[in-house]
């Protein structure tokens, strides 16, 4: 197992109440898994996904990482937890506009103080396989969406990560970069690494191997068909 | 990662121009300013610390003590090297010297003359006991033993006798002024480092009783001090200062007068240590040609860079505050990659220290600058090379680190402390108390500016005022010439008179002492017995001949002048009449002043005028004529009025200087003219002045490139809303309004701090002078109005583009 999270609720108090954002979550993932977590907008995906990539906190349940229970864990080790085996893919790419495009994959290495020969190899190994060398001295502006998104996913690969949390990945893009990307997410799975992704689209969804349904913050059953 | 950290400093240093500039600009000026005063506290603070045995050498001066208070005076009388080398125990050695202004001195071997050599001394031989000196030539255990013997420094030695040998000099003979010859028996090299032994020439001390210094030197009455004697001493190894000063204490005592003594009053022989002698400025140095160092003033002008430095900080934490949401993007992705807070504490200094590095890069060469700029203030011995110092680039090192943490921390931990998941979801909560704490800073740099302003505008109104004041003195096209004074033949003064006033464009010639409002000094202290008690006055003597009264414009209240040049008949002005007990003048003339068992008459009663730079009151004044001619003539200058009309004043001058080497042929011909005498009374006000522009200046510019960039920070993030109201239809005036309210509602804050604080500290600084400009409500308005005004202008400039844009495309662009 790679993670469990057992009756995680989340709340935020407005006006004295308590206004719930994740309500009993209990979820197994398992090693290998390619999970897609659906709902409509504001029902909460976002926040199930930070929680689950550790950059979120909860105020109740336990959730356990690898064997390591995160709800007792403290900032620092938490921080190095999800350094080592977590990569994130955002919706908006959010590759950093000062650094080109072999800069912005480079830098998790940084933080894991990987020698520079190494980092060297291992960048041009990822451009390599996503097909961007050509764009390696660009700068985030002057690529496409689409394009982006790759160097996003690039980014989130490098450190050889676990896990892939993937916050509507395809959507800013148009379709056929949407298929793309997921063709390239499959891909990866069966290579081993477990991935989840957030999204609204049903044959997005449809490249898991699992559906998640989510509705104000709680897990639905899900729908027979 | 530093690389990448470098990388991302320069490329946000690039890509934000004008807002680097404007820090880089802002923190350079602080650090140039820095740099400079911190050279010249540097300059001031190494002076005379490489002596051997520094910690055991003593100057003595002497302290006039009274109930009333203390005079500090900078010399000693003749009899006091003796009276230590009997009297006192603990002293290795004693050493007397007096400084010595001869007119020339003549090389003989080479048949040529200098004129007014400086830095002479007669001195004995214990004098390079007490200072050590590296010997070129001679040495110092046979040197000024003897009658007609002289020691050169090296300088002076190269400048008598270009390129030759220092061996070659040993007995080669200078003759002083005509009549003293001295032969060289030594060469000692001059000091490397700084010093305040500033002298050239060491004649042996028997050899001053051929010169006219022979009176002085020979005095035995105890109370006769001369600011040219002096006495330096070294105690023994291990002798703590106070038991010699308590040795001087009894010294001094013993021969107080015992009356005296019991009123309190004494003169006190105090022994200031050789750490002391660069900046007490109640004793000097030895070199009156130079302005003495001032740890006041130092002190005020480190408290200016302070001032420039925060003020340029202020700056940086604004703009870097006010950008974090634009970095926070950068800080909530590089935290989701894994990097820790430290790591972009990191970061961020790094790109601090960056911004920093490149503001004392700038500021060198604006140093550079300003130490030409500001000349007149800095030592001549102050120069560019000082930078090379290791100790300046340690202490510049040590300010780059503490300016980039001042700068830097707080915009440092508010960024970095950004949460991921706020940030990237664009909810960023910290953002508000920022904007505080920048308003505050705003606040305080405008309340620095413009505590500035008006500092500078009562400092310009003081000076205008102590500049054009009636002083009652005629001052306009009035001119005088100081007489030699070693050709004191009345009868020679008389023909030069005679001869000037035939040049038709001179009127009103008179000879005189010193102009009536001048620095001169001639006090004595006179009695005065009005209803069986008698009154002590010191009074500050004018000498003048007849005309003298009218060249001036002086004015008689009652009685006379003196019936003639040499008797003995005083007029006294009205402090002088109120100080002897009278309110009418009429009442004073035919009275009796009393000088020792002598009474000489009171004939008149003038005016009164202001004789001293309007710093300090009226003092007694009193005119007569040339009353000591008979011991040694008074006057010593000649004054005379150019008609206003002169078209040529060049050409009078030149006729005046011809007719002067007619009579004085071996003597300089130094003109000063009275309206220039009465402005340098306020030099060094006027220096203060323009040190005090200088700043205000350069602290309104680094507060309005500050107000600047926050104006077109904060209207960049408007433009949707001012779109918005404009097609709702708002009117451009309205939309200033808006844009602007905010910045002037913290300058009135400002302003209601500064105006206090500004009157407070002027209010001091005014203290200083006896007559005072007013502190006007309206100078605090004009300042104030003239901040309002400066920010208007300033931010129309980012404002009105943006309210005037076309509502349409910001919109569009949003
Ligand atoms: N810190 C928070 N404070 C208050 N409301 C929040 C906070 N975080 C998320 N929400 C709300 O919780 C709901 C779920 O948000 P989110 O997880 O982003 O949904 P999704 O990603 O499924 O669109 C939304 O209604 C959002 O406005
Ligand atoms: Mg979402």
């Amino acid at each position: 197992m790679l993670l469990q999270l057992n009756h995680i609720y989340k709340w935020v108090k407005q006006g004295g109440k308590r206004v719930f954002l994740l309500n009993d979550i209990s979820l197994d993932v398992e090693e290998g898994e390619f999970i897609s977590i659906m709902g409509p907008s504001g029902s909460g995906k976002s926040t199930l996904l930070n929680v689950i990539g550790m950059l979120d906190e909860f105020q109740e349940g336990e959730y356990i990482f690898d064997g390591e229970p995160v709800h007792s864990l403290k900032e620092k080790q938490r921080a190095k937890l999800y350094k080592e085996y977590i990569g994130f893919v955002f919706q908006a790419y959010h590759l950093i506009d000062e650094l080109t495009v072999y800069e912005n994959i480079e830098t998790p290495l940084l933080y894991k103080n990987i020698k520079s020969s190494e980092r060297k190899a291992l960048v041009a190994d990822m451009l390599d396989r996503f097909n961007i060398v050509g764009k390696k001295d660009l700068f985030p502006a002057q690529l496409s969406g689409g394009q982006q998104q790759l160097v996003g996913i690039a980014r989130a690969l490098i450190a050889k990560p676990k896990l892939i949390l993937a916050d509507e990945p395809t959507g800013n893009l148009n379709s056929k970069q949407g298929e793309e990307i997921m063709e390239l997410f499959k891909e990866l799975n069966t290579e081993g690494v477990t991935i989840i992704q957030a999204t609204h689209s049903e044959s997005n969804a449809a490249y898991g191997n699992r559906i998640i349904h989510l509705l104000d913050g709680s897990k639905q059953l899900q729908p027979q068909n | 990662m530093l690389k990448n950290y470098i990388k991302i400093a320069w490329r946000n240093i690039w890509n934000n121009k004008l807002f680097s500039f404007i820090n880089v600009i802002s923190l350079a000026i602080g650090f140039s300013a820095s740099f400079v005063i911190g050279l010249m506290v540097y300059y001031d603070f190494t002076f005379d610390k490489f002596h051997k045995d520094g910690d055991r050498i003593y100057r003595a001066t002497t302290q006039f003590i009274s109930p009333e208070g203390t005079d500090h005076f900078n010399g000693v009388n003749a009899l006091l090297a003796d009276a230590l080398k009997q009297d006192v125990s603990g002293l290795e050695n004693v050493s007397a010297f007096y400084t010595y202004r001869p007119l020339k001195v003549e090389v003989e071997s080479r048949d040529l003359v200098f004129k007014k050599p400086n830095h002479v001394i007669f001195t004995d031989s214990d004098y390079f006991k007490v200072i050590d000196y590296n010997w070129l030539a001679g040495n110092k255990a046979t040197s000024l033993l003897e009658p007609n013997e002289v020691v050169l420094t090296q300088q002076r030695a190269e400048s008598y006798f270009p390129n030759t040998p220092v061996e070659n000099l040993i007995g080669k003979i200078l003759m002083y002024n005509d009549s003293i010859p001295a032969k060289i028996t030594g060469v000692v090299a001059n000091f490397e480092e700084r010093s305040d032994f500033v002298f050239q020439e060491f004649i042996s001390l028997p050899t001053a009783l051929q010169s006219d210094l022979k009176s002085m030197v020979t005095n035995t009455i105890w109370d006769s001090y001369n600011s040219d004697a002096q006495v330096l001493f070294k105690t023994l190894p291990g002798v703590a200062g106070n038991t010699i000063q308590e040795q001087l204490d009894n010294l001094s005592k013993s021969r107080a007068d015992k009356d005296d003594l019991a009123d309190g009053e004494w003169s006190r022989f105090y022994a200031q240590p050789l750490e002391e002698l660069h900046f007490d400025t109640r004793y000097g140095t030895f070199d009156y040609s130079v302005p003495q160092a001032s740890k006041k003033v130092l002190l005020n002008l480190g408290i200016v860079a302070l001032f420039l430095l925060l003020l340029g900080s202020i700056n940086f934490i604004n703009l870097t505050t006010a950008q974090a949401t634009q970095r926070a993007r950068e800080i909530g992705i590089r935290k989701t990659l894994g990097s820790s807070k430290k790591q972009l504490i990191f970061q961020f200094l790094g790109e601090t220290f960056l911004l920093t590095l490149l503001s004392a890069l700038v500021s060198v060469v604006l140093a550079f600058w300003l130490l030409r700029v500001f000349a007149g203030f800095i030592p001549s011995g102050l120069n560019f090379g000082l930078f090379a110092n290791p100790w300046i680039i340690t202490a510049m090192l040590v300010l780059l680190v503490v300016v980039t943490l001042l700068s830097g921390m707080y915009p440092a931990f508010v960024l970095s402390g950004f949460k991921p998941v706020s940030v990237l979801k664009n909810r960023l909560s910290s953002q508000t108390s920022a904007t505080g704490f920048r308003k505050g800073l705003t606040v305080f740099q405008f309340v620095v500016a413009q505590v500035f302003i008006i500092g500078t505008l009562l400092v310009g109104k003081q000076i205008d005022y102590l500049m054009h004041k009636d002083i009652g003195v005629n001052t306009a096209n009035i001119a005088y010439v100081k007489l030699p004074w070693n050709d004191a033949a009345i009868t020679k003064k008389k023909l030069l008179k005679n001869k000037l006033a035939t040049i038709p464009e001179l009127s009103t010639i008179s000879l005189g002492g010193a102009p009536p409002a001048s620095m001169y000094i001639n006090s004595n202290l006179v009695e005065f017995s009005k209803d069986g008690e008698t009154i002590e006055v010191l009074q500050e003597q004018r000498f003048g001949d007849a005309t003298y009264f009218d060249l001036y414009g002086l004015e008689l209240l009652a009685g006379r002048k003196p019936i003639n040049d040499t008797i003995k008949e005083y007029v006294i002005n009205e402090t002088m009449l109120h100080k002897l007990g009278f309110t009418a003048p009429e009442e004073a003339v035919g009275q009796q002043l009393l000088m020792g068992s002598k009474s000489y008459p009171i004939v008149g009663v003038m005016r009164d005028f202001n004789e001293k730079p309007l710093n300090s009151d009226i003092q007694p004044v009193v005119f007569v004529g040339d009353i000591y001619r008979d011991w040694f003539s008074q006057f010593n200058m000649l004054h005379f009025k150019i008609e206003p009309k002169t078209q040529d004043l060049a050409g009078t001058l030149e006729k005046v200087e011809d007719i002067w080497k007619s009579v004085y042929p071996d003597s300089d011909f130094e003109i000063q003219f009275m309206d220039e005498t009465v402005a340098n009374f306020y030099r060094s006000q006027q220096r203060t002045q323009k040190l005090l522009n200088w700043a205000t200046g350069l602290a309104i510019l680094i507060s309005a490139l500050g107000l600047l960039a926050l104006v077109i920070y904060t209207t960049e993030r408007r433009i949707k809303e001012i779109g918005i109201r404009k097609v709702l239809g708002a009117s451009l005036m309205e939309l200033q309004v808006l844009l602007c309210k905010d910045f002037l509602k913290l300058i009135a804050i400002a302003f209601v701090i500064a105006a206090p604080i500004a009157y407070w500290r002027m209010h001091i600084w005014l203290e200083d002078f006896a007559y005072k400009t007013e502190m006007s409500w309206w100078v605090f308005a004009l300042s104030g109005i003239g901040m309002v005004v400066l920010a208007l202008a300033i931010m129309s400039f980012k404002t009105l583009r943006t309210a005037m844009r076309n509502p349409v495309k910001s919109l569009r662009t949003e």
